[in-house]
């Protein structure tokens, strides 16, 4: 057996350590005797690899990239990945990625960036003057009730979603979409965005384990029991840094 | 009120402060200082026009550049003073005037050497005129912090373009980034780097930040590359490419200390040197007795005897700067096996957020590592790091600092050395428990 993650633009994409996700993912797999593959998606490479993938993931990034990797989906790859995500490829888009995919992102000067649309919901900059949502987040999702999730937020943008009952997750302590509604992120078909930085994956196992169990039904059918792993390690992580804030 | 009135007051405030222990006596007589006359600094320097300034500034290497510079300005005859290390603000520049001067606001140094952190150089380049300007570096440090990059290469660019047409900067011409900032200023510019049998990065690494070209944003290409995002590169789209740098490959310089990045810090201090027509003499003997005889600073590569094993301590405090340190001791340790202490705090001088171990690699670690202990505020995480970077070893995890230190001193003989990686402030809290006593 084996899993395809595509991780989409690497080295533009790649600023706050979501690097992580991917050891994660790979982590994970190889512990369930899983071959984990993975398919660095930049610039350069075919956008048609995109719906071939099991898993896809993306991170977040500065402006500049950013601007490169908007016309690289704008021109290219946002249609594939729009398709990827339309036919239930599980996948996680952290913080700009989760940005990409909304409907647009406005400028603090107006300027309007249009996303790839298949999350609805618009991120707006509140202008220079206004401070960036940073610190550590806390929050709960429906996907997973009862267990408290744990990440890091640092962006300016402010995201209102059409509709308040597709979010992620509840905030528990932090900002998340826009520090306003109480939501966090996004969850539409398989795919999940968010603001967690932390990274989100090794800190938080169960969402980890819901992309491989989501990749592995849709590739090996729903019949293949998963083993079942110990995560005392992460818990404690999760737990030490939750019984500080 | 008069700045020697000031200085009067200040000077006594930091007797006081330092007498009593009343926090920390460094930044306390400069605050005061810039809050009775806002213009304090300026007016001060500019009554001392025999003194020659200069400012050190980047993510990685500061302290270390700023000690060395001074250690071989004063060897060749010159009086200096600086900002004590972490008294980057301006309260800290205020203050460490305040205490090199004499009652009649004269400051009896040849030479002030500043350090800034990334946010502060626009800000001190407000307040005064340096002869002298040298950008290290520029990597990704302290998001929740400093902010990102890019955002830090504007603000640099825009304020260099501000600065006196006579300051001569001084910038890593193996850094893209700031290559490109070093093109757009109107003044003297010169560059440094280090040659290129020294590049031997097989591939692009993930700590970097400025692989796409400033000008056209396409991928830039490299035909070697040294470490993160340094290197000779070009841009396969547009003109843009590594300009001539100077690196020292025609004489034998004995480096002073272990690691690419400190070939880097030698190097931009040696051309600093030679625009200050310091002719440190040409016979490299002399140069390289200096060079040897230069200690580091405290925590950067920074030998301590405990119990009579050898610890040595490397700060290692953001992705581009830790790999660095895994680097340099996989080098020394190499064919051999060591035990490794790594802390990982995340209090305010190490930034908030913990994302960034996953830029690092360790893996050079796991390979020459015996034992490997972790602790600190966000251990765990540590620990984590470690098991995913595919770990064989049993990871000791403490929650406890000393009894961390105690551990590893049980598993290391008597004479041997092991190697500590903590962030700034577990860098601090370390010294104290190995020294004794807190001592900067």
């Amino acid at each position: 057996m084996n899993i395809n993650i595509g991780w989409l633009y690497p080295d533009l994409m790649n600023t706050y350590g979501d690097r992580g996700n991917i050891i994660a993912l790979g982590y994970w797999l190889k512990k369930m005797g899983i071959e984990p593959v993975i398919n660095k998606i930049s610039v350069n490479e075919p956008a048609d690899l995109i719906p071939k993938m099991d898993i896809i993931f993306m991170g977040g990034a500065q402006d500049k990239q950013q601007e490169i990797v908007n016309k690289d989906l704008k021109n290219n790859k946002g249609k594939y990945l729009k398709e990827a995500i339309i036919s239930g490829i599980p996948g996680l888009y952290v913080c700009g990625a989760y940005q990409f995919l909304g409907k647009y992102y406005k400028e603090a000067d107006g300027n309007i960036i249009d996303g790839i649309g298949i999350f609805d919901v618009y991120t707006e900059s509140p202008g220079m003057n206004i401070p960036r949502c940073i610190g550590n987040i806390v929050i709960e999702s429906k996907l997973f009730s009862g267990t408290q999730l744990l990440g890091f937020e640092n962006h300016g943008g402010r995201t209102y979603l059409a509709d308040k009952k597709q979010a992620f997750a509840n905030i528990i302590k932090g900002n998340g979409n826009n520090g306003e509604d109480g939501t966090e992120g996004f969850f539409y078909k398989n795919s999940i965005g968010s603001y967690m930085h932390g990274p989100i994956l090794p800190k938080n196992p169960e969402v980890a384990l819901f992309l491989i169990k989501k990749a592995v039904d849709r590739k090996y059918g729903k019949s293949v029991k998963l083993k079942k792993l110990n995560d005392k390690w992460e818990n404690k992580a999760r737990e030490f840094v939750l019984s500080n804030l | 009120m008069k700045n020697i009135l000031i200085i009067l007051v200040c000077k006594i405030i930091g007797w006081i402060s330092r007498i009593f222990n009343l926090g920390s006596g460094s930044t306390w007589p400069g605050h005061i200082a810039l809050s009775l006359n806002k213009k304090f600094i300026r007016q001060v320097i500019n009554g001392n026009s025999h003194l020659k300034i200069i400012i050190i500034a980047g993510t990685n290497g500061k302290t270390t550049s700023t000690a060395l510079l001074r250690h071989l300005l004063e060897k060749s005859g010159h009086r200096v003073f600086t900002n004590s290390e972490g008294a980057n603000l301006l309260n800290g520049v205020a203050s460490s005037i305040i205490k090199n001067s004499n009652y009649v606001s004269k400051l009896n140094f040849d030479y002030v050497i500043f350090e800034s952190d990334e946010l502060n150089l626009p800000i001190l380049l407000k307040e005064i005129s340096p002869d002298k300007i040298l950008i290290l570096n520029l990597f990704r440090d302290q998001l929740d912090r400093y902010g990102e990059v890019n955002s830090i290469a504007l603000k640099w660019l825009e304020s260099l373009k501000t600065i006196d047409s006579r300051t001569e900067v001084f910038i890593n011409g193996d850094d893209p980034q700031l290559y490109h900032i070093g093109t757009m200023l109107s003044g003297k510019v010169k560059y440094f780097g280090i040659e290129k049998k020294l590049m031997k990065l097989k591939y692009v690494p993930n700590d970097v930040d400025s692989i796409y070209c400033p000008v056209c944003l396409s991928l830039l290409k490299y035909d070697q590359l040294s470490y993160a995002h340094l290197g000779d590169f070009y841009c396969g789209n547009c003109q843009f490419k590594r300009g001539e740098v100077n690196d020292f490959s025609n004489i034998k310089i004995h480096y002073p200390m272990s690691g690419l990045y400190n070939v880097y810090n030698t190097n931009a201090i040696l051309l600093l040197l030679k625009s200050l027509n310091i002719v440190i003499p040409a016979k490299a003997g002399i140069q390289n007795k200096w060079l040897s005889e230069f200690t580091p600073s405290f925590g950067r590569q920074e030998e301590i005897i405990y119990k009579k094993r050898r610890v040595f301590i490397l700060l290692s405090k953001n992705p581009a700067g830790f790999n660095q340190s895994i680097q340099t001791v996989y080098e020394m340790v190499k064919n051999k096996k060591a035990n490794f202490l790594i802390i990982l705090n995340n209090r305010i001088p190490d930034g908030l957020d913990v994302s960034w171990i996953w830029d690092v690699n360790f893996k050079p670690i796991l390979d020459v590592a015996n034992n490997i202990y972790v602790a600190g505020d966000r251990v765990y995480d540590m620990n984590l790091r470690l098991r995913y970077e595919g770990s064989k070893n049993n990871i000791d995890t403490f929650v406890d600092l000393p009894k961390a230190v105690d551990a590893i001193v049980k598993k290391t003989k008597k004479g041997e050395k092991f190697y500590i990686l903590p962030t700034y402030s577990a860098m601090l809290e370390v010294r104290k428990i190995l020294l004794g006593r807190k001592l900067l």
